[in-house]
């Protein structure tokens, strides 16, 4: 119990030093990750259900190679990759905007710089610190988040359209 | 000629004969006059004598009198030389015995205006003296004071240093006079915490040691801090948590020359406010898409319950009702037709999408725009000012990093919600794509059965 305290202590302690924008960083993060996991456990659990559903009904179809035949082959590989590809949209954009939120808090922590600057003149470079600390932990922070996206999401990327193509191969033409 | 010769000769003759007859007589007269004068001077004479020796007697009286008097003071002179240098001695001792006496007195004295000094610098500027007025005068009296202080004054001393140490563990509610920024006074009441801060129903108040008034600050601090000041001021029983300036008011005063957010979005000008209408309108385009798209799917959705009846509110209704009215013909030309009717409710779907992702992308391009203006400002400074006052080239920059801010705070709901959109565009469009031919497919199936 100790031990969460003192991790919640340093991660407040973190987001002090940091400016607010590591909320929306921790935000984006976070959003990002309860998606991905999502996807994760959709692929390892719900998919393989439903693709075996889907095989076994076009292997108990009678007709597989008239035009009709083909639309409905095409409807169900589409049903199916509607469900797989949900959400990687919003996946990818969470990681392509993490390092442009690190950004923002580059941007703020200048202005507050500038504004200590404007007040104080540059006499006490202790004051343009805490300015400064705000422009740059929220830039690391970003492109952590980002970095830790990058790759789970191309693997996601990558599951699905493997999914796909062997949900392809697995309807043949009889 | 001859004449005046012989009239010359006859005037000398006459005048010899005269002065021969004169001269026999006076010489007699002459010796008996000296005679008498003789006996009259020697009379004179005598007679000054006297008076010159009458005189010279009374000189010496007064001589004598002088020198009476010389000695007289000599021997006052003497005796008054040696009254002083006894009287000098007397003094020393006298001097000796008056600082034995006071001794270690003179010392407390010392040590009590020394005291008062340091006491009129803390007393005066505490808002103690918002609440107590008046207690400054009489440590500076003590203070400033030549004579050896009074007990009266002491006591005041004493009284004013245990006024505010006890005070200062108190929270204390009063009414006083408030003298507003406008000039005005008003009476209100008002709380002072400790010796830190005095708080109102409006917020944290100043107290103005040089004029002696209690005045609201120029700019309250951030609404969460000020805030928890009327809150607490509110508040009657129980505990209520308060932001409390340590530094007794001069972390307030820094506040006060912090800017707001309002302040800093109107620094980004024309720039900012031209992104803040981008972003107005990508979120309105958005909403627009959100509820269309919406309406759409649920329609979409309950058509696909019922594919025997198509309706025509919906795309897939629409498509439905192009097999039904071409039942006939065959899958090809089916398929054409088709075809054509979902590139006529293509456009509907994603119409206004990209113009989302457009603003996105036009957002953190304007904030540029909005930086390089800013800087162009600064470098304008420069060349007016010199690079001496980091104060004037700051606030230029800070406006330039005010666009490039705005415009990311632009972009990034954007970014956001155009993905969300595009996403469910996505998936009507393939629903209309790739899956309609086929739920038609299957109806056919199930007819031609």
């Amino acid at each position: 119990m100790l031990f969460l305290i003192e991790l919640w202590e340093s991660v407040r302690s973190f987001i002090a030093t940091g400016g607010n924008v590591l909320y929306v960083v921790a935000f984006a993060l976070l959003l990002m990750w309860v998606l991905m996991v999502e996807r994760y456990w959709f692929l390892a659990s719900v998919y393989p259900k439903m693709r075996d559903d889907i095989v076994n009904r076009w292997n108990a179809r009678e007709d597989t190679t008239s035009w009709y035949a083909h639309r409905i082959r095409d409807t169900w590989i589409s049903e199916a990759t509607e469900l797989l590809e949900q959400r990687l949209l919003t996946i990818k954009t969470l990681v392509a905007m993490c390092p442009l939120i690190g950004l923002l808090g580059t941007v703020t922590g200048m202005i507050g710089v500038f504004e200590v600057m404007a007040q104080q003149g540059t006499g006490n470079p202790r004051l343009m610190a805490s300015g400064i600390s705000m422009a740059t932990i929220p830039t690391m922070a970003g492109m952590v988040a980002a970095l830790s996206g990058v790759f789970f999401s191309s693997r996601l990327d990558a599951k699905v359209k493997l999914a796909k193509a062997k949900l392809v191969d697995s309807l043949p033409h009889h | 000629m001859k004449k005046v010769i012989n009239f010359v000769l006859l005037a000398a003759s006459m005048s010899a004969g005269i002065s021969a007859t004169a001269s026999a007589n006076s010489l007699d007269d002459l010796l008996k006059q000296v005679k008498n004068d003789r006996i009259s001077e020697a009379k004179l004479d005598k007679k000054r004598e006297a008076e010159f020796l009458s005189a010279r007697a009374d000189k010496q009286a007064l001589l004598a009198k002088a020198k009476k008097e010389l000695a007289n003071q000599n021997a006052r002179n003497a005796r008054l030389t040696k009254e002083y240098a006894a009287n000098e001695i007397t003094l020393a001792q006298k001097e000796v015995e008056l600082d034995n006496a006071t001794g270690t007195l003179g010392e407390m004295f010392g040590v009590s205006r020394a005291a008062a000094a340091n006491a009129y610098g803390t007393i005066s500027t505490s808002i103690v003296s918002a609440e107590y007025p008046g207690r400054g005068e009489a440590l500076n009296r003590i203070a400033n004071s030549k004579k050896i202080p009074s007990l009266p004054d002491l006591e005041e001393l004493w009284f004013a240093l245990q006024t505010e140490m006890t005070q200062s563990g108190k929270i204390s509610q009063f009414t006083t006079d408030i003298t507003n920024l406008d000039g005005s006074k008003s009476t209100e009441t008002v709380t002072r915490i400790g010796t830190f801060n005095l708080i109102s129903k409006d917020g944290f108040l100043n107290f103005n040691d040089e004029l002696g008034q209690v005045q609201p600050l120029a700019k309250q601090p951030a609404g969460y801090i000020s805030g928890t000041a009327s809150d607490f001021f509110s508040t009657t029983s129980g505990y209520a948590p308060l932001y409390v300036d340590p530094s007794r008011g001069a972390i307030l005063a820094l506040e006060t020359r912090k800017k707001t957010l309002s302040e800093f979005y109107h620094e980004g000008k024309e720039v900012g406010y031209a992104i803040t209408v981008l972003l107005i309108l990508g979120c309105l385009i958005a909403l627009e898409r959100m509820i269309v798209l919406g309406a759409m799917g649920a329609k979409i959705r309950s058509q696909e319950k019922n594919l025997e009846q198509p309706n025509e509110n919906n795309p897939l209704g629409r498509l439905l009702k192009v097999y039904h009215d071409n039942k006939a013909v065959d899958a090809e030309t089916l398929e054409l037709k088709l075809d054509e009717a979902i590139l006529r409710e293509t456009p509907k779907v994603d119409r206004g999408i990209n113009l989302i992702k457009m603003f996105a992308a036009i957002a953190p391009l304007m904030g540029l725009l909005g930086t390089v203006i800013g800087m162009i400002m600064t470098f304008q400074t420069i060349t007016l000012f010199g690079t001496g006052d980091p104060k004037i080239m700051a606030g230029n920059i800070s406006l330039a990093l005010v666009t490039t801010a705005l415009g990311l705070i632009c972009a990034l709901p954007l970014i956001l919600i155009h993905s969300i959109v595009a996403g469910r565009s996505k998936s009507l469009l393939q629903k209309l794509d790739e899956q309609s031919a086929g739920l038609i497919a299957a109806i056919a199936e199930k007819e031609s059965k």
